[in-house]
C-alpha cells in the first residue's frame, strides 16, 4: 500500500506527539528532511512472513556484567 | 619523499629504525610538531595539540627503548586521534559546540591500546559534528581541508586524520565509519584506511553515531601501516556488546604473500548502471584492475542487491538511532546543533518502531546476500568514490540522496580498505576499495600491500607551503 506524502500540517502532529517543540526554521528543516525518509520507508516496505526476525535479535551473553 | 624519512617516514621503517636505536623518538615527535606548526594553519586538521604531554611521552618512550627495547612496532612513534574518541583529561568535541567543555574521565579503549603500545599522542583531530553533520562552518572548529589542494575537502567524517596523515603530520591515526567515514577521506587524502570487521575493534569510549553501523578503524600512509596499527587495536571487549569475540592476530603475517590465485569480484552494475563513474574515474580504475590480474588474481563479475536497498536501510536505521542518542539535547538546546547534523537526525523523531524493525529486516537479508557474494569470491574491488571536489557547502540532505559505494560494507559487516590507486587529471587522488570476507582483514591488507608494491603512488606526497617557523610551546 502506498502512501500520500504527509502534509506540513501532518508533520506538525507528529512533531507535536514527539514532544519537540520547534523553530519555524527548525521545522522547515524536518519538512524538508521527511520528505526523503519516506521515500526511503516506502522503497523498504514490503510484504514479510512472521517469522522474518530482524538484525538486532536480542543475545542475552552480550550483556553479563564484566568485572 | 619515498616515506624513509621524518616526517614522511612510515610506522614500519620509523619501528625498524627505533628498534635499531637509529632514529630518536624525541627528534621524530619534534618533527611533526614542526610540520604541524608549519602547515596546519592551511589545512586545521588538528583541533586539539597536546604538544607538551607528546614531548613528555616522547622522552619517557626514548629511555625505555634504550634500556629494553620497543615493547611494539609503535614504541615512539606518533598518532592522532579523531575528536570522538575520548581521552582522559584531554577534551574531547565532536567539533560540536554541544560538547565544547567535555573533558573524558577516561580512555576510550583503542586510545588505552594505543598508549600501552607506547604510542605518543600528538592530538585530536578534525571531525564533522559528531561524526555525521558535515562539512560544517557552524560548529565548534572550521572544517578540515585537503593537503593535495586546499580549495578541496578531505572528505569525512574522518577529515582532520586523513589530511594530518597525508600532509606528514603524524604517520598514524584512527578514525570511524559508519557509511564512509574512514574509507571517504582516506580516499581523498590518498592514504590508506579500513573499516575493518565489524565488531573487531572496540567502540567503547568512542561517541556513537549509530550503534549498528559503528565500526572504528585505522588509517596510515600505507596497507602495512594500517595493519601494524590494527593489531594493536583489535581485539575483544566484552563491555562492548558489539564486539566480536575472535582471538587476537599479527595483521602483518604473511602481508608479502601475494594475491596470486584470488578470484575478485566487481559489481560492475552499481559502477555502470547504478552510479555510473566518470570516464577518468572508470580509467583509473580499470587501470587498477590490470594490475590485479598482473598480480595473479582472477577478476569477475559480482551481483550484489542494488546500492540504494543498502543505503535505504542503513539511513533509516541510523537516523532512528542517531535521534535516541540526541534527542534530549534536540528538545532542549538545537540551537547548539550545526544546521547540517541537526538537518540529518531530526526526522529520526517520527520514524515509527515498525519503520524500524522493517529497516533491520531488510538488513539481514541484504547482509546474507553480501555474505552469499563473498562465498563465490574472495575480495570485491570497486573505486572508493571520485576524486575530492572542493570544500563548499553542500546540501544537507546530500546525506539521503547521493550515492554511496561504501556504505554496503558497514551494513554487512565485512572489512573494506580505502588505497590510493593513482591521481586525478587536477593532481586529486583516486582511490580503490577493496572488501573482503568477515573476519579476513587480512587478506584485505595483503591486496592492499601487494597492489601498492605493484604501483608507484606511495612515492608522492601533496606539497604545502611552508610558514616561517615557529616554535609550539
Amino acid at each position: 500500500m502506498s502512501l500520500e506524502p504527509a502534509t506540513r500540517e501532518e508533520i506538525a502532529i507528529l512533531a507535536r506527539r514527539a514532544g519537540l517543540e520547534l523553530t519555524a526554521e527548525h521545522f522547515d528543516q524536518l519538512c524538508s528532511a521527511y520528505e526523503h525518509l519516506e521515500r526511503m520507508l516506502g522503497r523498504i516496505r514490503r510484504s514479510r512472513s512472521y517469522a522474518d526476525e530482524p538484525a538486532h535479535v536480542f543475545t542475552p551473553t552480550k550483556f553479563i556484567p564484566v568485572e | 619523499m619515498s616515506g624513509l624519512e621524518p616526517p614522511f617516514i612510515t610506522i614500519a621503517e620509523a619501528s625498524r629504525r627505533i628498534a635499531r636505536r637509529e632514529l630518536s623518538p624525541v627528534e621524530l615527535t619534534e618533527a611533526y610538531l614542526q610540520r604541524i606548526a608549519a602547515v596546519d594553519d592551511q589545512l586545521m586538521s588538528f583541533v586539539t595539540l597536546t604538544a607538551e604531554l607528546a614531548r613528555q611521552r616522547a622522552r619517557a618512550a626514548e629511555a625505555e627503548i634504550m634500556r629494553d627495547g620497543p615493547r611494539s612496532p609503535l614504541h615512539g612513534i606518533a598518532y592522532c586521534l579523531k575528536d570522538i574518541i575520548e581521552t582522559a583529561g584531554i577534551r574531547t568535541t565532536a567539533q560540536s559546540r554541544l560538547l565544547a567543555d567535555h573533558v573524558p574521565s577516561k580512555d576510550a579503549v583503542v586510545a588505552q591500546k594505543l598508549a600501552a603500545a607506547g604510542g605518543i599522542l600528538l592530538g585530536k583531530t578534525a571531525t564533522w559534528e559528531f561524526a555525521h553533520g558535515g562539512p560544517s562552518w557552524d560548529v565548534l572548529f572550521p572544517p578540515a581541508r585537503n593537503p593535495w589542494n586546499t580549495d578541496h575537502h578531505p572528505a569525512g567524517s574522518s577529515s582532520g586524520s586523513g589530511a594530518a596523515v597525508a600532509a606528514g603530520l603524524a604517520p598514524a591515526t584512527i578514525g570511524s565509519d559508519t557509511g564512509g567515514s574512514i574509507r571517504g577521506p582516506a580516499a581523498a587524502c590518498g592514504i590508506a584506511g579500513l573499516k575493518p570487521t565489524y565488531g573487531l575493534v572496540s567502540r567503547r569510549g568512542v561517541l556513537p553515531n549509530c550503534f549498528s553501523h559503528d565500526h572504528v578503524g585505522p588509517l596510515a600512509w600505507t596497507s602495512e601501516d594500517v595493519a601494524i596499527l590494527l593489531s594493536i587495536v583489535a581485539g575483544h571487549d566484552p563491555a562492548d556488546p558489539g564486539s566480536a569475540d575472535v582471538p587476537a592476530k599479527d595483521y602483518t603475517a604473511g602481508l608479502d604473500a601475494g594475491i596470486a590465485g584470488l578470484v575478485v569480484g566487481v559489481p560492475w552494475r552499481w559502477l555502470e548502471e547504478e552510479a555510473p563513474l566518470t570516464p577518468e574515474t572508470r580509467s583509473g580504475f580499470d587501470a587498477a584492475l590490470e594490475v590485479f590480474r598482473g598480480l595473479g588474481a582472477e577478476i569477475r563479475a559480482v551481483e550484489p542487491p542494488p546500492m540504494q536497498a543498502f543505503n535505504d536501510a542503513k539511513k533509516i536505521i541510523a537516523m532512528a538511532e542517531l535521534y535516541s542518542i540526541h534527542e534530549k539535547d534536540l528538545k532542549t538546546r538545537p540551537e547548539l546543533f550545526g544546521d547540517s547534523l541537526r538537518y540529518r537526525i531530526i526526522a529520526g523523531s517520527l520514524i515509527r518502531a515498525e519503520d524500524y524493525v522493517q529497516a533491520m529486516r531488510v538488513r539481514r537479508d541484504l547482509a546474507i546476500a553480501l555474505q552469499q557474494i563473498f562465498a563465490t569470491v574472495d575480495l570485491m574491488l570497486l573505486p572508493t568514490g571520485e576524486p575530492a571536489g572542493k570544500l563548499e557547502p553542500v546540501p544537507h540532505s546530500s546525506l539521503f540522496t547521493g550515492a554511496s559505494y561504501t556504505t554496503p560494507f558497514n551494513v554487512g559487516g565485512n572489512p573494506a580498505l580505502s588505497v590510493c590507486s593513482g591521481f586525478a587529471g587536477n593532481g586529486m587522488p583516486q582511490s580503490l576499495q577493496i572488501a573482503g570476507r568477515l573476519f579476513e582483514d587480512a587478506v584485505v591488507l595483503r591486496a592492499g600491500h601487494a597492489y601498492e608494491k605493484a604501483t608507484p603512488w606511495r612515492d608522492r606526497r601533496p606539497v604545502l607551503n611552508l610558514q616561517p617557523q615557529h616554535t609550539i610551546a
